[in-house]
């Protein structure tokens, strides 16, 4: 289960960031989110040699924490994407797709005009497809 | 679900928006309308940027990002690809596109065809090149968008030495 998606500017100011638990634990995901910018420049700047993997847009796993699982993904404009998991045994094309539906959920709502560049997002129309999202990720039948 | 636009569409109302601004809003003040034409185009670029970057691997330098301007960025707004890309190698690109679809359907006003002597000619000419240069700083203001949201500050100009040709002139700012 998703617990937390945060979008994070490319001064690492926060964009948008949501959790999806019940239990009072915002803050703690949100120190989780922000510990994990620094893994995130730290792959972008130390990449590994891996051929036409270089400079993908997905990170891949960030790092685990508790019992959580730190997923990145990093746009053309410097613009990360991080997501806070408690299943473990996740597949990799599973976060991919997660990525791939988030980014373009973005991408619409960065489009609207009335959206400042570098401001937080407030849309509710982003917010609710957000939501669809996550509640369908690791459910295969979703595309 | 792809949306389409219609090119026509899309001409007259960068006609329309040119002339409003230029005519209308900031009639007395040219380099104003210039200056708010570019900052549309500015935001336009800034979102087609993100849109258009999404599927592919992040830029590692400069020319990478260019270059996807020249080609995908150009197939995407206008169904072909830049013409000649040329660079110094210390930050200004010039991206020159041999038959620019938004001048094409560009006409003068036939009033100021009428010309009875040299100056008047001039004078023709003269307003011809400021309202053809007023068009595109809209194309200009879209460069410079996308380019920065692709983390690239520079500058952009227009140049239209040699019609219908016109070259878009990159300077990264270091």
């Amino acid at each position: 289960m998703i617990v937390c998606v945060a979008v994070v500017g490319h001064q690492n100011n926060p964009l948008y960031i949501q959790s999806f638990t019940e239990a009072d634990d915002a803050l703690k995901l949100h120190h989780i989110v922000h510990c994990s910018l620094d893994v995130v420049d730290e792959r972008v700047n130390n990449p590994k040699k891996t051929g036409p993997l270089l400079n993908e847009t997905f990170l891949g796993l960030l790092y685990p924490i508790e019992n959580f699982k730190v997923y990145g993904y990093l746009t053309n404009t410097k613009v990360k994407f991080i997501l806070v998991t408690t299943d473990l045994d996740v597949k990799d094309a599973d976060v991919r797709n997660f990525f791939r539906r988030f980014h373009a959920a973005y991408v619409d709502a960065v489009s609207n005009p009335f959206h400042v560049p570098g401001k937080k997002i407030t849309s509710r129309t982003f917010a609710e497809r957000v939501s669809t999202i996550v509640k369908s990720f690791g459910l295969s039948s979703a595309v | 679900m792809v949306r389409e636009v219609a090119e026509s569409c899309v001409d007259s109302l960068l006609t329309e928006m040119v002339a409003s601004y230029c005519n209308r809003f900031y009639a007395n003040k040219p380099e104003l309308a210039a200056r708010r034409i570019e900052a549309i185009g500015y935001q336009v670029g800034h979102q087609l940027s993100e849109r258009y970057t999404m599927e592919r691997p992040r830029f590692s330098d400069h020319l990478e990002a260019i270059k996807f301007i020249c080609k995908d960025f150009w197939t995407e707004l206008f169904k072909k690809q830049i013409d000649n890309l040329k660079t110094n190698h210390r930050g200004t690109f010039v991206l020159q596109d041999n038959k620019f679809p938004w001048l094409e359907r560009i006409s003068i006003d036939p009033l100021t065809d009428k010309v009875n002597s040299a100056e008047d000619a001039t004078t023709a000419e003269n307003k011809a090149t400021s309202t053809i240069s007023m068009h595109l700083y809209y194309p200009c203001g879209i460069i410079r968008g996308a380019l920065s949201n692709l983390g690239i500050t520079c500058a952009v100009t227009a140049d239209i030495s040699n019609l219908p040709a016109c070259s878009f002139v990159v300077r990264v700012k270091a």
